[in-house]
């Protein structure tokens, strides 16, 4: 019955998604790792050496790692008791408006969203003027222009793309389990440790890896929040690429962007996937 | 039910902290709005007298304007783009047997989990080395290659649910595949093909990255407020920020109304 209904070729519906891919994707990816395994001595890892071999390189390499890390664990932690809230303290019928209420700027321009805050943060901002009228205390923040307010700007996104991961997982728990599990005597806490906490697991490892990869690529949130003195890779592989024209130096920070993307978010897709046999099993 | 799981120092104290997550959320926004409508150059409180002068300032800047309408018909191909080439995808992975299913699907859904940046950064590093200059139709490109992700999901999900039944009726009884697919299947799924254009269209309306690599000289939006944020500040930037949030909002919202709310349920509990 079902191969009746299937459809016998399905090449012309695949092609023109994949023919982009392929063209758009797959190919400058090689072309890029490619570029990057050029240097003028020919084949090999000699612009990855430079790399390596330049301080305010590898400085702006750790400083993306750190960032993102940072603001990734925030994201994790702050995305808990958002998605437990809604999916547990929250009428069935309202969850949704609720998500959205924590999603809503989310879908908005995220250079803005970042300029924003700076309204907000910047020594004549907000915070400084609210805090001038209620002590009377004229200070300077010193807190735009930080890693600190980078961290802080990424792990705001972060945490609404890890509640709304989280939320996925915890919202598809079937009730009647808790339910049996109360009535068996389990204390809310057993609840947590042994069923919300392993099914919600997948949805949020997704959301954290996801939020890396934001993180550790962001453009716009390391400019406006953090400044410029102390770039991250993402802001000097732009000024590489639209000041100096360094192609094969331009590919070399990618590539190494790359490999530290899948270096990071790898183990944790591979944990997802563990958790989620281990739950269907 | 709820307090099966929940004690009630435990609610007070999410309900809390939701409340604290949604000030800090939409604090920022609410200033650049209440700025946007405050006379004087600076920045600063206290607020002045109110004013529209930016926003009139705002009509009157060329640049602006022409760059929105760049950015609105960009957004518009590449939104219609990304949801026929998703519906196609979609249909076929989740209709067919398709060979290397995985790694397929794998390299499609790709661009969703790098990030953007490499997009942007690896076309540009190819057309330099075939020597084709950046131009807006590889801005289409590299948006629809993002934005194209969102809408494989979103209409596999939808598609998913459909029975092979009713479009096996509609073959046996004469029809052909592709008339089923166009009087059934996207009848059926017209909701979530709409909100995936709009939610398409919100993604690639907004994305900076892509559009500021692939092009020397021409300004979509995002590039256009990029510019003003780093060179120097302009006060209509709190305008366009407040016009551009909630045109998007508005987008964004409809769309995920419809894919929450006008999905068919999965199961019930």
């Amino acid at each position: 019955m079902l191969g009746s209904s299937n459809i016998a070729n399905p090449w012309p519906f695949l092609l023109p998604a994949l023919m982009l891919s392929c063209l758009f994707f797959l190919l400058p990816t090689i072309n890029m790792i490619f570029l990057s395994l050029t240097s003028e001595t020919g084949l090999g890892f000699g612009n990855f050496r430079d790399f390596f071999a330049t301080p305010h390189l590898t400085q702006a390499l750790m400083r993306s790692l750190l960032l993102a890390l940072f603001s990734t664990v925030i994201a994790g932690f702050v995305a808990w008791p958002l998605a437990y809230f809604i999916v547990f303290c929250v009428k069935e019928k309202w969850r949704p408006l609720f998500l959205l209420a924590i999603l809503a700027p989310f879908w908005t321009s995220f250079t803005i969203r970042a300029f924003s805050w700076q309204l907000v943060l910047s020594d004549n901002g907000v915070i400084t003027w609210l805090i001038e009228q209620l002590t009377g205390l004229s200070i300077a923040l010193g807190f735009l222009y930080t890693m600190k307010a980078s961290v802080f700007g990424l792990a705001l996104f972060g945490s609404m793309l890890c509640t709304f991961t989280l939320y996925g997982a915890l919202v598809s728990i079937d009730r009647k389990v808790i339910e049996a599990a109360s009535t068996l005597g389990a204390k809310p806490l057993q609840i947590f440790r042994d069923i919300i906490f392993p099914l919600g697991l997948p949805g949020w490892l997704a959301g954290i890896a996801l939020s890396f990869i934001v993180c550790i690529g962001d453009y716009a949130v390391p400019t406006l929040l953090g400044g410029g003195l102390k770039p991250v890779l993402a802001q000097i592989m732009l000024s590489v690429l639209k000041g100096t024209y360094n192609l094969s130096q331009a590919a070399t920070i990618a590539t190494i962007l790359a490999i530290t993307v899948i270096i990071c978010a790898a183990p944790l897709v591979l944990l997802r996937h563990v958790f989620r046999r281990s739950i269907l099993a | 039910m709820n307090n099966l799981i929940v004690s009630k120092s435990i609610s007070g104290a999410l309900t809390a902290f939701f409340c604290i997550a949604l000030f800090v959320i939409y604090l920022p926004i609410l200033v650049m709005i209440i700025f946007s409508f405050n006379s004087g150059k600076y920045q600063t409180l206290p607020f002045r007298e109110p004013t529209l002068e930016w926003y009139v300032n705002l009509i009157a800047d060329r640049s602006f304007i022409e760059s929105f309408f760049t950015s609105i018909i960009m957004a518009s191909l590449a939104s219609l783009a990304a949801t026929s080439l998703g519906f196609l995808a979609a249909y076929a992975f989740s209709k067919a047997k398709v060979p290397f299913h995985a790694l397929f699907l794998g390299l499609i859904l790709c661009p969703l989990v790098i990030p953007i940046i490499l997009i942007g950064i690896g076309i540009r590093l190819q057309i330099v080395a075939i020597g084709i200059q950046p131009a807006l139709w590889l801005v289409l490109i590299g948006q629809t290659l993002y934005v194209l992700p969102l809408a494989v999901i979103n209409l596999k999900n939808r598609i998913d649910k459909i029975p092979n039944s009713i479009e096996e009726a509609a073959i046996s009884l004469g029809s052909s595949r592709l008339t089923s697919i166009c009087l059934i299947l996207v009848p059926i799924c017209a909701p979530t093909i709409f909100a995936t254009i709009l939610l398409t269209f919100t993604f690639s309306f907004d994305e900076f990255v892509i559009a500021y690599f692939l092009t020397n000289f021409e300004i979509t939006l995002p590039i256009r407020i990029w510019t003003s944020l780093v060179t120097g500040f302009e006060p209509k930037i709190n305008a366009v920020g407040t016009a551009v949030f909630i045109f998007s909002l508005t987008l964004g919202l409809i769309a995920q109304f419809i894919l929450l709310f006008k999905q068919p349920e999965t199961q019930k509990n």
